[in-house]
């Protein structure tokens, strides 16, 4: 038989899932400087939201600005997982951030279980949070401890 | 919603809930005929609709439970999924059909066998497509942020939280029907697994399996029937979780407080007049705040209903007489329907055993659906009951 009969049919070869999770949502600056969320904020009404909306949750507006999120924010509350998803190696640590632009994000928080309390002050940071399809690691905003 | 005419549970239906060998459809047939024995029919040409609530068993649950109890064919079977609030949402369904005169008679069903068709030592997630899914978030974590924010802010315990399980596992002791029951101390609960700090294996619902089943009807059918015992459905509210992604309270639950709100205003009933509660009991933390959410006692006043006794057997409302979830576990399609089979029977005085005394004459049952993020719950499924005989 030859090669090319043999040879997986490249078209059906399954596509590579994500390694980065969400590039309209994180942007890691490629000369350097922190990453950042990214927040949109309907032309129309002025809502601001996060992450993307589909379409303006408050006025069906379909155009939207992009804003770039505080870096710093206080951690409403947290909890330490010890029975987690099929896959995820545990302890992990997830939490609610309270960004001052009024939104609120879930997000696995890089550091120790049982390091965390609420009302701490945290920052933006950026790491691994599940392996995808493939066997590789995806990468997503996290947050950590602002240091003091 | 709003009840064009007179709605009343005719019979009820409840298996025992545990790991069973048997499927979804076996534990849903098997309340549903339960159910309707109770309402007195002997025919299965009498129930003219019918909804099954189920989350995760597949497709064409509802046909494939009344299939064999020679119904299909008869009437109109419609599935019902919404996660944790299915079962509730399945009776709310028949309510509907009877309350707006489709029907004069008809059957919600909640059925669900976890233990045959999921993989153990992991926790359940919403779907991969939502974004606190894909940061590994599990519902454990969701609760267990709610109690860390409560523990947090008014100095509760992780033995406060544990005193909720071994009040309803008391409550349990001699229900046929809950899995685990009877005794077990606050020391037990609290050095039990650790699921997601503070909420210790003890304190979660189990993954069980079970069914429900309710009957409703006209006061004519009533009457036609010979039941004895009628429970009027003075009030029945579906509501779809408030999405933003902006600092909520978390210690409160604004579907739960706004279903409340619906229910207490469409049925004329206050939460001061309410005998019995089923309630989301799955973690002990749900519990706790809903006695504030669903007005039992005020806002930041909950651990000191629960201290109190006023929860319990003597006290101002008995929650969970049944054992609540964390007695039975939590099937997430059966238990909505399960709760409002449990509350009609205390009202008809049948607990023997768990019997809350004096005999429940107002009834409110609660179920919860699905961690969809934005949400506090995508749904939440609320009924009134008034005995009225």
């Amino acid at each position: 038989m030859s090669d090319d009969v043999k040879a997986k049919d490249p078209k059906k070869a399954p596509k590579p899932d994500i390694t980065f999770f969400h590039p309209d949502l994180l942007v890691v600056p490629e000369n350097g400087m922190p990453p950042y969320l990214q927040g949109y904020r309907c032309k129309s009404c002025g809502n601001l939201d996060f992450p993307k909306p589909t379409i303006c949750l408050n006025c069906w507006g379909e155009e939207f600005e992009i804003v770039p999120l505080s870096r710093q924010g206080v951690l409403y509350s947290v909890t330490d997982i010890f029975i987690g998803q099929a896959g995820m190696k545990t302890p992990y640590v997830f939490g609610y951030v309270d960004l001052p632009e009024n939104l609120r994000i879930f997000a696995q928080m890089e550091g120790e279980p049982g390091t965390f309390k609420c009302d701490d002050k945290v920052e933006l940071t950026v790491g691994p949070i599940r392996m995808n399809r493939d066997g590789l690691p995806i990468t997503s905003y996290k947050f950590r401890k602002t240091a003091v | 919603m709003k009840l064009m005419r007179d709605v009343y549970i005719a019979g009820v239906g409840e298996t025992k809930f545990a790991k069973h060998s048997v499927d979804y459809d076996v534990l849903g047939r098997a309340a549903a005929l339960e159910a309707m024995r109770n309402s007195n029919i002997n025919r299965p040409d009498v129930v003219q609709s019918a909804y099954v609530g189920n989350g995760m068993n597949g497709i064409v649950t509802g046909q494939t439970v009344f299939k064999d109890l020679g119904m299909c064919g008869r009437l109109p079977i419609v599935n019902v999924e919404s996660a944790c609030s299915a079962g509730g949402m399945a009776v709310y369904s028949a309510i509907k059909d009877v309350a707006t005169g489709v029907t004069d008679i008809s059957l919600g069903v909640g059925c669900e066998n976890h233990s045959l068709h999921m993989a153990t030592g992991t926790a359940f997630a919403p779907s991969m497509s939502d974004i606190e899914t894909m940061h590994a978030a599990v519902m454990t974590g969701k609760y267990a942020m709610r109690a860390n924010r409560y523990m947090y802010e008014t100095g509760t315990t992780i033995e406060d939280l544990a005193a909720i399980t071994v009040k309803n596992r008391r409550h349990a002791t001699n229900n046929p029907n809950a899995w685990f029951k009877g005794a077990i101390t606050i020391e037990e609960v609290v050095n039990s697994r650790m699921v997601a700090y503070p909420l210790t294996l003890q304190q979660c619902c189990g993954i069980a399996d079970g069914a429900g089943a309710v009957v409703v009807c006209t006061k004519e059918m009533i009457n036609k029937l010979g039941v004895q015992k009628p429970i009027k459905v003075a009030g029945a509210v579906v509501q779809s979780g408030p999405y933003h992604n902006r600092p909520r309270d978390i210690t409160g639950d604004d579907i739960t407080e706004s279903c409340s709100h619906q229910l207490y205003e469409e049925s004329g009933i206050g939460p001061e007049e309410v005998n019995i509660v089923e309630l989301h009991d799955a973690f002990t933390i749900a519990e706790l705040l809903y006695y504030e959410c669903m007005g039992l006692c005020k806002k930041g006043d909950g651990l000191k209903y629960l201290r109190d006794g006023d929860s319990t057997y003597g006290g101002k409302c008995v929650v969970s007489p049944r054992g609540g979830m964390l007695s039975y576990g939590h099937p997430i399609g059966a238990s909505g329907a399960a709760q409002i089979a449990a509350c009609a029977k205390q009202m008809r005085g049948d607990c023997h055993g768990f019997q809350v005394d004096p005999v429940p004459r107002i009834a409110m049952t609660h179920v919860t659906g699905g961690g969809l993020s934005g949400t506090e719950h995508a749904a939440c499924t609320m009924h009134m009951l008034m005995s009225a005989w």
